[in-house]
């Protein structure tokens, strides 16, 4: 009889324990989903309402070489060929800065040694 | 000079294509060429380890830079409201004379140089947009009563907008504009109006660009001025202007002191109150200490290549506008 209730009772408590983690974690998934939902769609927003202005292209140079740029669309960077160099783009904005550039070739080096 | 050294940085750079030091070493040369001919002004004299000022404390001039960025990351968010409380508002007035001085027509490039937050680009789109209005009301006035057909022309053309006068803001500093996208995005300025995070001494764009280059309240955060108005020339077209507003010597004594204590009392006390940030605004009292005046300052843009360079002294000095051309 006892060993019945306690039976029971750890089958009421494993119950209830699981109930409660399913309750947690079922907020905490639908936050995770909506948290990336919404990065997901801040990402096609930004891609969208804050495109990089491809106008720019006409005046915007490397501020090392002062050579002109290539847009790479998929990594979303302006590419300078000739000295393998890559600067981000950010919200549309481009960061023209040569510390925050990214080396294309050498993977060893994330970021370019600062100039001054 | 400056061209020769270039074409050497560039044949080191094809001769050993990965080694990007190569590079910085040689800008660092050309930097240390160019500022020794210069005599850099207002600068240390000592050769090795090399030092400026940031506010009345003396920083290396690899320093200075990151300090400076980090002033401004700091106070990005509250930056116009900080500039409405320091100034009583009065800042408007001395972008909105600079704009007037500038006098731009319709059509021009601007490129607005620490721009920041985008004051001055805003009012430059607005100003010749208002111009092209203007314009386009004073010929329709003069016109005969027109047909339906130039009527129907007129409202085509329109949809374009003023033709294509176009400001880009660079500014070191992505917080400043991010805000400033932010600003543009709310007031409604889509077209014409560019964002570009740069240096202001190595500028990203190619030569003989702009119609106009200013420069509001943010030169004397410059660490090597002299090569901010070099890269300021060459972005220019020829015929372009160069138009700087910058906090100055005051010319009266009387408002000398009362600017002082205002300046060392106030200001940072509004910036700890406001923007919770007294080093802040304690930099940029002291950093316009450290300026130099309207007359050196003149000539440094001398120097530097620009012609017919006259300054407007603002509010009795506290504020000048140096403009000169590019010829």
């Amino acid at each position: 009889m006892s060993h019945a209730l306690r039976t029971l009772a750890t089958g009421v408590f494993s119950v209830q324990r699981s109930v409660t983690v399913l309750s947690l974690l079922r907020p905490v998934s639908a936050v995770k989903i909506r948290g990336q939902q919404r990065s997901r769609s801040d990402g096609v927003k930004d891609r969208e309402t804050q495109p990089f202005d491809e106008s720019l292209l006409e005046f915007l140079v490397c501020p090392l070489s002062k050579k002109p740029l290539r847009y790479d669309e998929r990594s979303n960077e302006l590419i300078n060929e000739e000295l393998g160099i890559a600067y981000p783009i950010i919200d549309g904005i481009p960061n023209m800065i040569p510390q925050d550039a990214r080396m294309i070739h050498k993977s060893k080096a994330t970021e370019n040694p600062s100039e001054s | 000079m400056a061209a020769s050294v270039r074409t050497l940085a560039l044949r080191a750079l094809s001769d050993s294509i990965r080694n990007i030091h190569h590079v910085s070493r040689c800008r660092i040369k050309h930097l240390c060429c160019r500022a020794a001919i210069t005599g850099c002004r207002g600068y240390s004299d000592s050769t090795e380890g090399r030092s400026t000022h940031f506010g009345f404390q003396t920083v290396p001039e690899e320093e200075k830079a990151e300090k400076v960025y980090k002033v401004f990351e700091n106070v990005a968010k509250k930056y116009d409201v900080m500039n409405d409380a320091m100034s009583l508002g009065i800042h408007r007035l001395w972008k909105d004379t600079l704009l007037h001085t500038m006098n731009p027509q319709p059509g021009l490039r601007l490129l607005d140089t620490a721009g920041g937050t985008g004051d001055i680009s805003f009012r430059f789109l607005e100003y010749t947009r208002s111009m092209y209005d203007r314009q386009q009301r004073l010929r329709a006035k003069s016109h005969q009563t027109p047909s339906w057909q130039d009527i129907a022309d007129h409202y085509v053309s329109d949809k374009a907008g003023s033709p294509q006068s176009r400001a880009v803001v660079c500014d070191i500093n992505k917080e400043m504009l991010k805000v400033g996208k932010q600003r543009a995005e709310k007031a409604g300025i889509t077209t014409g109006l560019s964002w570009v995070v740069g240096d202001a001494e190595e500028l990203p764009f190619d030569d003989d660009q702009f119609d106009i280059y200013t420069i509001a309240f943010g030169i004397r955060n410059v660490t090597h001025i002299e090569q901010a108005l070099q890269e300021a020339l060459r972005v220019l077209k020829p015929g372009g202007r160069f138009m700087c507003l910058e906090f100055s010597k005051v010319t009266n004594p009387l408002l000398t002191r009362l600017y002082d204590a205002y300046s060392f009392q106030m200001i940072p006390v509004l910036g700890e109150v406001i923007a919770g940030d007294w080093k802040s605004y304690q930099y940029l009292v002291e950093s316009i200490r450290k300026f130099p005046d309207q007359e050196t300052f003149k000539e440094m843009i001398e120097d530097a290549g620009f012609f017919c360079v006259q300054y407007f002294n603002l509010t009795g000095g506290i504020v000048a506008i140096h403009s000169g051309f590019k010829l």
